[in-house]
């Protein structure tokens, strides 16, 4: 079929015509057809309607172990960092693992907002409202180690450019203190970036209760909509803030995960000092956090029945980022190791004899195994098509991820330059506790979420509808060809 | 009694109507006028006249101004008011202290576009006529509107109102202010 | 089709092809007889080095083209559409690039220029003021790796490889204007996901090999991943020129849009960014821990033994620093400064100039003069180096010109192609 372009000299060129695409349509990205309104309905549905049993349920286990983190951390600010298996030579081990561990799940739910968003990919509506709520409260059970890991708590706003009374300033030669900023913002720029995302569904929520006649839910949801009220002159200047936001959290969730791995990689100690740790560990954040965002979004859309709206194209695409991110950590695996050897530093290549052989061995071998081989599965078409199959393969990921910090961070401390100084480490209940317990607090935390604000973005979701399109007729492309400028006067 | 109206709503169905009449409004050469829309329509923008947003201009200043308060609050900090020995390493350099300062470009710079889009938006703005119209919550919905105001000098209750007629709009209401 | 055929620049006949093609070729032989020629005023290595910088330069244009068109195809991308076909012709280089680089191979092989490039080459390469390469304990621990049948064997199979995978996309994209059948789409799909990993090896092992095994006591493992940034980067400029050249000439006249010019310029702004994150990172861990055994490779292109500065650092911070990423970022921000075709093809020459630099700047330190000092970039030796790159691109350019009018101008059969013709902008949704 032609196309009449619209050019300068106004001639169509003799290629258009011969212009005659094979047929592979795109996947539609949502189900069924659904009208606008389906699509409101099912979203607030969810919010208006009685609060169902299994959350009940679901909240008070949630509640209950996320009570092991508060009791862990209470005991452990009122007897001292000792309750925790810490000791030379071994003085960061499972605090760091877990802080690492929550901001790379975090991650994800970035990568889906800003950069897939960047990349123009369609898909990413769905599921971006929750793997940016993912990312806040993962942030937040992150940060709980580094603040508690110092001791004496009462001194962690010493951490912020803020004068004391000693006239030190903080020293910014260190990635510990570049974490402090990056944490933060990281933390401040996800909250604000989901909450502008938030505003026009929180407008809907808003005049549905209005109708609806509840007036202090009308209150409490219009208050935080601003008075939105979808005008398309608002709509410019938000979707260009939106655009700015995720232009400016990719190079902030990259900075982020590379200031984390600046921890490690700023340091003398083989294993942790090489240069490719921050691309790698970006690719690593990203790699768990698309196993968290499976582990939560396949039960979520089964029970809410949200068939239509996560299909089987998002799960594919989802698993085929996870096989890349995956491939990518395993890439830097082979440079670590080949590089290791090429360099010939002897302790660099003690090391990684070390990691394999050593007293982690199993540590070793086990993030070996969900690292680099479970992401292979994804490869088969079968294996994407079977959600059950990806939600295990998804948890097999994160605990891979779990144990790749555990193992960077433990053995290259357990055992580094001189033997006198080996030693081996083992977590407290303390720890143990701590760690499982934050685990609680994400899902207490998600749990609200899911039970008081819109899970998906309806906005988004309709924009990328066909209806949504205004050349959904195929009509011939006049003006949109947006004519080349060819000196600088259009 | 009768105040003067905010102005005139009049609703159409779907997005292709909607743009169609824009065009039509914008032609017409009203100026204070908008859509209300469920989500961002592509070319909208284009088909009412509506200029690139302005919102970058906030962020870039955000991000310059987080930049240099990065630099210069480490110099400040490190090398000049309480010289720090660390490491060897040197009292300033720009290398140890852009990971911070890059972190604040990016905080500055997130305030700044949020600031800046809720003040081009003229945002909060609790209460708003359109926000009283017993339909506004269809706008949000599946619906799509036009409002063109009475404060706009081509505004005319009869005329603009056969207008939104001959481009489309049902269910034409007065919007009190 | 047009009364207005006459006055715009019409499809271009058989023979002005040709005339360019031949234009081409010209040039590019008259770049590598001028660095011949060089052979008269600078020694043997100088020579060797330039060489080196010129294959090097575009084998990384080429590998950026191959990955362009690989991840385009994993992408299911709709907008490249109408510029894939350029770099389709553009990965048609990789046969005459083998051809190119086999002197330096063979140059390893004769008895007399063994190591004329890479020092341990020749274990009775002397090492200044320490011995000799055969007694060196850090050559001998990676001399598995480091040796003449290695090198030579690994060279054949990364021109291989990506001379394989070349021939199939091409193959299939072409194919597919005859048929529009969507097996050549899948293909390309399955193609480009092995074909990914693969080249990323390859690209990582020829990085180590051509220029980090220049001085083979250094090693990072960011090295792979900054000539993957050139790598792109490169092509994504070399892209933009075709596509503004081929617009001037009137074929895409009525094909591209502002949009698309938007896009590949959010592409080189991003891998701007990119770039610096690698190099930035490579250099900030090196120099944040202090340790000489690392440490010395930047050493030598900042300071000279007796610890003055010398012309390799000013060329790392003003050329490199400022060239390579504070210019082309501050411009690339900026929306005019992308979709108006003379500013982003202003960019786009300032990129491609100042990836030369960067491989200059990684690889001609290796060149040592009698202090062992790095001789410095700006002197006679630099005329050598560009003839090199002319030579080398000359040849390229000639095969991308021998293969554009062979094919449709763009995938006329592709599924996405009429998604890229209409291109719009971008919205955040």
């Amino acid at each position: 079929m032609a196309h009449v372009a619209q050019s300068g000299a106004g001639t169509a060129p003799a290629i258009l015509d011969e212009v005659k695409p094979a047929v592979l349509p795109r996947a539609v990205l949502v189900s069924n057809n659904r009208s606008f309104s389906w699509i409101t309905e099912k979203i607030c549905g969810i919010i208006e309607g009685r609060t169902p049993a299994w959350w009940w349920v679901a909240f008070c286990v949630a509640l209950f172990v996320a009570s092991f983190t508060v009791a862990g951390i209470t005991y452990l600010v009122a007897t001292g960092v000792g309750v925790w298996g810490h000791a030379n030579p071994v003085n960061w081990a499972w605090d760091i693992v877990n802080f690492v561990f929550w901001i790379g799940i975090g991650h994800a739910g970035t990568l889906i907002s800003a950069i897939l968003c960047l990349l123009r990919q369609k898909w990413r509506t769905s599921i971006n409202r929750a793997a940016e709520a993912m990312t806040i409260f993962a942030v937040v059970c992150a940060g709980i180690f580094p603040v508690f890991h110092v001791g004496r708590v009462w001194f962690a706003w010493y951490l912020f450019p803020i004068p004391t009374a000693n006239g030190v300033w903080q020293n910014f030669r260190s990635p510990l203190e570049w974490d402090v900023f990056a944490v933060s913002t990281y933390g401040t720029v996800s909250v604000l970036f989901w909450y502008v995302g938030l505003i026009p569904d929180l407008a809907v929520l808003r005049d549905r209760f209005t109708v609806a006649g509840n007036r202090v839910k009308a209150f409490l949801y219009g208050l935080f909509a601003m008075g939105w009220r979808g005008s398309n002159r608002h709509w410019s200047n938000y979707e260009m803030a939106y655009l700015i936001l995720a232009g400016v959290s990719t190079p902030l969730v990259l900075s982020v995960h590379t200031i984390v791995s600046f921890d490690f990689a700023v340091s003398l100690i083989p294993g942790w000092h090489t240069t490719i740790f921050p691309p790698y560990f970006v690719a690593g954040a990203i790699f768990s956090g698309f196993g968290m965002v499976l582990t939560l979004m396949l039960p979520l859309r089964s029970i809410y029945k949200l068939e239509d709206l996560i299909t089987q194209y998002h799960i594919d695409c989802m698993c085929k980022i996870t096989l890349a991110t995956g491939t990518m950590v395993g890439y830097a695996y082979a440079m670590e190791f080949f590089i290791a050897w090429y360099g010939s530093n002897p302790y660099e290549g003690f090391t990684f004899i070390n990691r394999a052989f050593g007293p982690y061995a199993w540590a070793y071998w086990i993030m070996i195994t969900c690292n680099v081989i479970t992401p292979q599965f994804f490869w088969f078409k079968k294996v994407r098509q079977n959600t059950t199959l990806v939600w295990v393969l998804s948890i097999f990921v994160n605990v891979g991820m779990w144990f790749e910090r555990f193992v960077i961070i433990v053995t290259s401390l357990a055992r580094d330059f001189l033997p006198s100084s080996w030693g081996y480490y083992s977590p407290s209940i303390v720890e143990i506790f701590t760690f499982f317990g934050t685990f609680g607090v994400f899902s207490v935390l998600f749990l609200l979420f899911i039970r008081f604000l819109p899970v998906m973005p309806m906005a988004e979701l309709k924009a990328v509808t066909p209806q949504a399109d205004p050349h959904a007729n195929h009509e011939e492309f006049t003006g949109h060809g947006d004519p080349v400028v060819e000196r600088g006067h259009a | 009694m009768a105040a003067q109206p905010h102005g005139l709503i009049a609703t159409f169905e779907n997005v292709s109507d909607l743009m169609h009449a824009a065009e039509k409004v914008r032609d017409a050469g009203y100026k204070f006028w908008d859509c209300i829309t469920p989500f961002p329509v592509h070319g909208l923008d284009r088909a009412m006249g509506v200029k690139r947003s302005h919102v970058p201009r906030f962020s870039l200043a955000g991000g310059i101004t987080g930049f240099c308060t990065g630099m210069s609050m480490i110099w400040f900090m490190n090398a000049f008011d309480y010289p720090l020995v660390v490491g060897g390493k040197p009292y300033f350099s720009p290398m140890f202290a852009f990971p911070v300062s890059y972190e604040l470009t990016i905080l500055f710079t997130a305030f700044a576009t949020i600031g800046g889009m809720f003040i081009m938006n003229r945002l909060p703005m609790h209460y708003h006529p359109v926000l009283k119209y017993d339909k506004i919550h269809r706008g949000l919905d599946d619906l799509f509107f036009i409002v063109i105001e009475s404060r706009d000098p081509r505004f005319n209750s009869a005329g603009t109102k056969s207008l939104l007629e001959k481009i489309g709009g049902k269910e034409i209401t007065e919007l009190e202010a | 089709m047009s009364s207005h055929a006459a006055s715009a620049p019409a499809v271009l006949t058989a023979d002005s092809h040709a005339t360019a093609a031949n234009k081409a070729l010209l040039v590019g032989v008259a770049g590598i007889v001028v660095t011949l020629i060089g052979l008269f005023f600078s020694s043997g290595h100088v020579i060797a080095f330039s060489w080196l910088v010129g294959v090097s330069y575009w084998t990384a244009l080429a590998i950026g083209m191959l990955l362009m068109v690989m991840i385009h195809h994993i992408f299911d991308a709709s907008w490249s559409v109408v510029v894939r076909r350029q770099w389709e012709h553009g990965i048609s280089a990789f046969i005459p690039l083998a051809v190119l680089f086999a002197p330096l191979v063979v140059l390893a092989w004769l008895p007399s220029t063994r190591d004329i490039v890479w020092p341990w080459m020749n274990p009775a390469h002397e090492l200044h003021g320490h011995g000799t390469v055969g007694s060196d304990v850090l050559y001998i621990k990676k001399s598995g790796f480091l040796n003449r049948n290695m090198f030579t064997g690994m060279t054949l199979a990364f021109f291989a490889v990506w001379i394989w995978l070349s021939a199939r996309l091409r193959k299939a994209s072409f194919t597919q204007d005859t048929d529009g059948d969507i097996r050549w789409t899948r293909m390309n799909r399955v193609t480009s996901a092995l074909g990914i990993p693969l080249t990323a090896l390859a690209l990582t092992f020829a990085a180590i090999y051509w220029i980090k095994s220049l001085e083979y006591h250094w090693f990072s493992t960011m090295y792979g991943v900054w000539f993957f940034a050139n790598c792109i980067r490169g092509a994504l400029c070399s892209t933009v020129l075709i596509m503004v050249w081929l617009y001037r000439r009137g074929d895409y006249n009525g094909v591209l849009n502002t949009n698309h010019f938007h896009s590949i310029g959010q592409l080189m702004l991003a891998f701007t960014i990119f770039w610096a994150y690698v190099t930035f990172s490579q250099y900030f861990l090196i120099w944040n821990a202090n340790v000489p055994e690392e440490t010395f490779w930047y050493n030598i292109r900042e300071i000279n033994a007796d610890g003055s500065p010398n012309q390799w650092k000013y060329v790392g911070i003003i050329i490199i620093l400022f060239g390579h990423f504070v210019v082309p970022f501050l411009y690339l921000l900026s929306y005019r400064n992308k979709i108006v075709q003379p500013r982003i093809r202003f960019i786009a020459c300032w990129v491609l100039c100042v990836i030369f630099f960067d491989l200059c700047y990684n690889i001609l330190p290796a060149l040592k003069d009698d202090l062992g000092n790095a001789e410095p970039l700006f002197g006679i030796n630099l005329l050598w180096t560009i003839s090199a790159v002319v030579g080398v691109g000359g040849i390229c350019v000639w095969s991308y010109l021998r293969s554009l009018p062979k094919e449709k101008l763009i995938p006329i059969r592709d599924p996405r192609i009429e998604e890229s013709l209409t291109h719009h902008e971008q919205h955040a949704h």
